[in-house]
């Protein structure tokens, strides 16, 4: 995972330096590459035009009306919005659900994936082993097999449940008690840290040894060094990782669908938005209503986005200063 | 910790890492031996290893269900992965370049815009892109599972791509079009190759995503015989005619079997690019 | 440096080029070798849902049908209940659901009165020959004057259970009992074992519809309204909370693991004795606990009315919008009628419709078939006729129903406050 590293790190730029515009100038100064960019852009166009921008305004359209899918959409204004807000338990209870799913799984996951990422920066034999290993859970994603194993652990009666009462804590079956339900999706978030800590530990490698090295001189220890020096240089990292495991928490759908049973869990303690949305759509029929969450789940997370992007200003360093000259 | 030799420091380190492992990869392994144990182990047992090996749930869960093997679901897995790596690859990077090198009206708008769609629950578009397919006579094929990926509709690659196009130096491809390179020999010769890394990445996870993929497959695609293995395994385990859990952990297990091989493959890809290039360069 | 290293690796990317490039001629090959067959005139899609063993039976009614009408081709597809639904809502979302589908009473009105299905009355539809089928169960499927489905099998709803275990609490449940002395029998077999004495019933629709229909109301009245009142639901979630109280019910996690597949259900995971479904699933049951099993009439009130009804346990419908509704028809008219397809598929989804293919399949029927012929015989003269079809969003109200109670039984609410929920939001789902 190389995703944020440059081929050729600059020798230790004095971190004051360092921070920059995020945007990098074009290079069509002498030439015009207009045509030619749209050219490149031809693809991705045609993608986002047929794909993603129309089907965008007609679910906008939708979202407005009720709409069955087999009798043309009735315009009903900003009811269906209205309903979210007041009066519909569920929607509140799927909100809330997603919130503390994003809350405790997002933070939770970013800082094991950064503690066993510093763990692993060192040159030590059997890293790339462990590497591998702690990656492995990631492989899964959210696959349907995870999700089975998940729910085979965590189910009464299995090797958790056995494992506390070995400890003397009798749970309940994890997946089918409201009270422990969600937590064991929140786990199954956490266990998949392996991809915010690949690409953690490629961006402490590029942080110069020398900057490390000159502060221990000076006299910093441990945790100022992890202060001063990797969290502002892993800063970028750490900002890529907060926005895409924050979007992907949002948007949670089948390890809950699969561990929650196709339905929310129980007592809906597992209702997770969009499997909210998904029940409202695709089971009962209300694709307006079903737009209209679309719709609000789209805002807010750009409106997340946008908070952590404006403050990114305020603690992300950027290290291309070599595309400034 | 200064005091220590640099040997317990090490051995310390090295006890820490295992127990991690161990505590990461007791699912995985738990499922590995849960595919042979004897069905009424599987859940009343909290020891790792079965009494005896039992390879029933290999055997039985290949015939897969209704008449249609599990080989058929990998080979329709690997169809669409391997379909969708090519066309990620390809129109990711295509975009990539443009945000990343040139200059365009409404640079800036779009790839605000393709930001956005970054941020887009796909929920959003799912039943209108839904229509266009089945208008298109297109559903119950591979190609709505496709199309999209060679549309570059998945913003996170052509992000990524373009995140590590600006930190190749530019003097590189400013020189080769001061050399008469055209703006596509530039991109095709100097920055694609430089890309490399981010490319593999894009492969990686894109046969990841893919092969893991449920709900998109699940709307699409309808006859068993089309089925891909989340698919397949999801109709296993729902519809399977007896509590056939050894059936059920041996295909899941073998459903990871690709992922694994895949990742392990291009691991070493991966490694040599960011220490050779990237840590001594 | 960098970039020369760069260049040096720049052919593994070839070589990762050419692992995938054999890999999709293999899958194309594969595509191009699939799409070869065939080579009837026309085509059409038959879709229902059910467990693997179900499909195997379906698939060989549907190649002989494809035998006998060589011009017609069936492509068939399957998915357990839930999915069903979901996928069937996309491909209908889409504007082509399949040509032939299955159909529960509880989404008829859904479907049906969406102009999504034929009504089989007129056009294409009248080759499809009733005369032989059960009047009373022809008469189900017929929503707002429109026949929008037909059976395809009869089933009633009905208890399965470990017959050692109740005997050995002292009490036989085929012979009928009361709910009083149910909770009594449930309440011992489930002290003797680990296995609870019943599933927890206060989430499942049918028993309470089964239980209102013993004090004489009913589920949802003709005009798609509730036909009970909030009351009579707490009276109901009252029983189960006795059964619960006592621990002769599933305790709550095991209740809300409940799955509609016998195997993933309590009573198949070997986790209660007993549990409410239908006669139909003894077979499924069977094999999933393992243990010797038997189907039982409902308890019954004091005046021993069991409530129970002649049930259409699966519909056929055709599309609406399918180009060839005659050939649709045709299939249907063979799955209802022929004897040979009785035979196949057997008890798997009920008992035959038509009336001569079932008395021909009773006399030589054995081991679970036979048993459910039996109970069926026995129980025949005592059955009512089925309700009408619910109405649109019953299948929504079956989930509501699931989803309250278990807010209940989790102790997380009051019966009170579960009831005045259900009874809002099924109101307002029902409008």
């Amino acid at each position: 995972m190389t995703t944020l590293r440059t081929p050729d790190p600059p020798v230790a730029p004095p971190a004051s330096a360092t921070r920059v515009r995020r945007r990098d100038r074009p290079v069509g100064r002498r030439r015009k590459s207009q045509p030619e960019a749209f050219a490149f852009l031809t693809p991705w166009l045609l993608g986002a035009v047929a794909l993603t921008v129309g089907p965008m305004v007609v679910s906008l359209y939708l979202s407005f009306t009720d709409y069955d899918l087999f009798t043309s959409p009735k315009w009903v204004g900003f009811g269906n919005f209205a309903h979210m807000f007041g009066g519909d338990d569920r929607y509140l209870q799927s909100v809330k659900v997603t919130l503390i799913y994003v809350l405790v799984s997002v933070p939770l996951k970013l800082a094991v994936s950064l503690l066993v990422a510093m763990l692993l920066n060192t040159r030590r034999s059997a890293n790339g082993f462990y590497r591998a290993a702690f990656y492995a859970p990631s492989l899964l994603g959210a696959s349907v097999a995870a999700a089975l194993v998940w729910r085979a652990l965590f189910m009464g009666g299995g090797p958790v449940n056995e494992l506390l009462a070995f400890f003397g804590w009798h749970t309940p079956s994890w997946v089918d008690d409201p009270q422990f339900s969600l937590a064991s999706i929140v786990l199954l978030g956490v266990w998949q840290f392996g991809a915010p800590m690949v690409i953690f530990l490629a961006g402490l490698k590029q942080i110069p040894a020398e900057l490390h090295e000159a502060a221990a001189i000076d006299g910093a220890g441990a945790f100022r060094r992890f202060r001063h020096i990797t969290l502002p240089m892993l800063s970028p990292v750490i900002f890529f990782n907060l926005v895409m495991e924050a979007i992907h928490a949002f948007q949670a759908f089948t390890p809950a669908f699969v561990i929650g049973g196709g339905r929310g869990g129980p007592a809906d303690a597992d209702l997770f938005y969009t499997l909210y949305l998904f029940e409202v759509g695709f089971q009962d029929f209300r694709m307006g209503y079903a737009s209209a969450m679309a719709w609000v789940l789209l805002v807010v997370i750009a409106i997340v986005t946008a908070i952590v992007f404006r403050t990114a200003k305020l603690w992300v360093f950027y290290d291309d200063a070599e595309d400034k000259k | 910790m200064i005091a220590l030799p640099r040997t317990a420091r090490s051995f310390g380190w090295h006890v820490l890492c295992l127990v991690i492992v161990a505590v990461v990869l007791y699912p995985l392994v738990w499922l590995a031996f849960a595919s042979v144990k004897p069905p009424d182990e599987i859940l009343s047992r909290l020891a790792l290893l079965p009494t005896r090996f039992v390879f029933d749930g290999y055997t039985k869960g290949w015939e897969g269900a209704a008449d249609v093997g599990f080989g058929r679901f990998f080979l329709n897995s690997f169809l669409v992965a391997g379909l969708s790596v090519a066309a990620n690859v390809l129109s990711c990077s295509l975009a990539a370049f443009a945000f990343a090198r040139l200059k365009f009206r409404f640079r800036g708008a779009l790839f605000a815009f393709m930001i956005t769609t970054l941020m887009l629950p796909y929920h959003v578009t799912l039943i209108p892109q839904y229509v266009i397919f089945q208008q298109a006579g297109l559903v119950n094929t591979f190609v709505p599972l496709i199309l999209p990926k060679l549309l570059a509709t998945e913003a996170f690659f052509v992000f990524l791509i373009v995140q590590f196009m600006r930190g190749i130096p530019r003097e590189l491809d400013e020189a080769a079009i001061i050399d008469g390179c055209s703006v596509y020999r530039t991109f095709w010769h100097v920055v694609l190759p430089l890309s490399k890394p981010a490319l593999v990445t894009t492969s990686i996870f894109t046969f990841i995503w893919t092969w893991n993929d449920f709900f998109t497959q699940m709307v699409y695609l309808n006859d068993t015989e089309k089925f891909t293995v989340p698919l397949g395994l999801r109709l296993f385990v729902d519809t399977s005619s007896e509590s056939n859990f050894g059936a059920m952990f041996a295909m899941s297990a073998l459903a990871l079997v690709p992922i694994v091989l895949f990742f392990l493959a291009f691991q070493r890809l991966l490694v040599e690019g960011v220490s050779t290039s990237g840590l001594k360069g | 440096m960098g970039r020369t290293t760069e260049r040096r690796t720049r052919g593994r990317g070839v070589a990762a080029l050419a692992v995938v490039v054999p890999l999709l001629l293999t899958g194309v090959a594969a595509c191009g070798s699939d799409s070869g067959g065939g080579g009837g005139d026309v085509t059409i899609t038959f879709v229902w849902w059910g467990s693997d063993g179900r499909a195997n039976l379906t698939k060989k009614a549907v190649e002989l049908f494809q035998r006998k009408n060589p011009k017609i081709k069936v492509q068939t597809s399957f998915s357990a209940y839930a999915a069903y639904w979901e996928k069937l809502a996309t491909q209908t979302a889409g504007g082509k659901p399949p040509d032939v589908l299955n159909v529960d009473s509880r989404y008829l009105a859904e479907y049906g009165g969406r102009n999504v299905l034929a009504d089989l009355n007129s056009g294409a539809g009248k080759a499809i020959s009733l005369a032989d089928v059960n009047p009373e169960l022809a008469a189900t499927g017929v929503y707002q004057g429109k026949r929008y489905a037909v059976p395809w099998a009869q089933n009633t709803p009905a208890m399965i259970y470990d017959a050692a275990a109740f005997m050995a609490a002292g009490a036989d449940p085929a012979k009928g009992m009361t709910w009083d002395q149910f909770a009594d029998a449930a309440r011992k077999a489930g002290a003797a074992g680990t296995a609870r004495g019943v599933t927890d019933f206060g989430i499942l629709d049918t028993t309470l519809e089964i239980w209102l229909r013993q004090q004489g109301k009913q589920f949802y009245t003709p005009e798609g309204k509730l036909g009970f009142t909030g009351d009579d639901l707490r009276r109901y979630w009252e029983l189960a909370g006795k059964f619960r109280d006592t621990k002769a019910a599933s305790p709550a996690d095991v209740t809300a693991s409940y799955n509609t597949s016998p195997e993933q259900a309590p009573l198949g995971k070997k986790l209660t004795s007993s549990e409410f479904a239908y006669d139909n699933l003894l077979p499924a049951y069977q094999k999933a606990n393992g243990k010797p099993l038997n189907v039982a009439p409902y308890p019954s009130g004091a005046d021993g009315d069991t409530g129970q009804y002649r049930r259409p346990s699966m519909f056929l419908s055709v599309s609406a919008r399918s180009q060839q509704q005659e050939a649709a028809a045709k299939l249907v008219d063979f799955l209802v009628n022929d004897p040979e397809v009785g035979k196949i598929v057997g008890t798997d989804r009920g008992l035959a419709p038509n009336l001569k293919v079932r008395a021909q399949l009773a006399a030589t029927a054995t081991g679970n078939d036979k048993t459910l012929y039996d109970y069926e015989a026995a129980l025949e003269p005592k059955l009512g006729a089925a309700p009408p079809v619910p109405p649109k969003g019953a299948g929504a109200i079956q989930k509501l129903l699931q989803r309250t109670y278990e807010e209940v039984a989790f102790g997380r609410m009051s019966v009170d406050d579960a009831v005045n929920r259900f009874m809002t939001e099924a109101q307002k789902g029902l409008s």
